[in-house]
């Protein structure tokens, strides 16, 4: 079985409820368990979350591109955007993140960690770097991101089907 | 504080009961909060104050969530280790038959304290 979802998201949040109504349907109707329907719907609205944080939408007409493929045994998420800069403090967060998730040997750890410092930080901290932990933890998967000539961002998500 | 009162944040909705001998924070809908210190944290603090002053318990009842960011798990740690390090006692209760939350809440063990002043329960 192969299929796949594409969806074109504007970068305002009001449109996470749709990300998550269209995720969760695509995903059911992929005869996935009401589990791993959870698992990867959460896997897409951080992802999309972060985009539209950390995106760089000067036109109007920018999108998100979410494109969510099942492909038993695997399943994977790409959201695509602008990013603010190549090279830019954004990119080199995600870099940083991304890298130090891939330290820890059990996901578990790292999102552990994460959750202690995050309970150490002043109380207006506004950023909770959260996101990421928990994809790799509670939805198993392997992160990757590229950005290409056009600066556009890439950032994948692959797990094996649970 | 009243007996009870009900907040919304577009799907969330958190309803406050401070009838019983704990004030019970019921958490229903979905969660998809922007930033970690809108609505929630400062609610979480206000509940937690007035527990302290009324020398109760909060109980923290996210079985009926069906869906939560992780910017809303940020208060839940925060308003956890405030409590932990200082004064109040809270119950965090999940449903562990829910596989999400099961692996979302059961790592916030690590701010329980022996004293069983904070607590985190995987019920059902």
């Amino acid at each position: 079985m192969e299929s796949q979802l594409d969806l074109r998201v504007k970068a305002d949040w009001s449109e996470m409820a749709r990300v998550n109504e269209e995720a969760g349907e695509y995903l059911a109707s992929c005869g996935l368990s009401a589990e791993a329907v959870q698992m990867y719907t959460m896997v897409v609205c951080e992802l999309v979350e972060n985009a539209i944080k950390y995106g760089n939408f000067v036109d109007e007409e920018d999108r998100i591109e979410v494109h969510v493929s099942v492909a038993s045994p695997t399943i994977s998420v790409q959201v695509t955007h602008h990013c603010r800069e190549t090279g830019g403090a954004a990119l080199r967060d995600l870099d940083r993140t991304v890298q130090w998730l891939r330290s820890y040997q059990a996901p578990f750890e790292a999102y552990v960690a994460r959750m202690k410092a995050i309970s150490r930080e002043p109380l207006d901290a506004g950023k909770s770097g959260l996101g990421l932990a928990r994809i790799t933890y509670e939805g198993r998967a392997l992160l990757d991101f590229y950005v290409d000539e056009n600066s556009m961002l890439s950032v994948s998500a692959v797990s094996s089907l649970a | 504080m009243g007996t009870m009162q009900t907040y919304e944040n577009n799907q969330l909705h958190v309803e406050v009961d401070a009838a019983g001998p704990a004030v019970t924070m019921r958490f229903l809908g979905k969660s998809m909060l922007r930033e970690p210190g809108e609505f929630l944290l400062p609610l979480l603090l206000k509940t937690l104050s007035e527990a302290i002053e009324g020398n109760k318990r909060i109980v923290l009842d996210f079985r009926d969530l069906a869906y939560m960011n992780s910017s809303t798990l940020t208060p839940v740690i925060k308003i956890l280790e405030r409590a932990r390090v200082g004064k109040g006692e809270i119950t965090l209760v999940y449903r562990k038959a829910l596989k999400w939350q099961d692996i979302s809440f059961s790592a916030l063990v690590i701010f329980q304290t022996p004293d069983g002043r904070i607590l985190i329960q995987g019920e059902g």
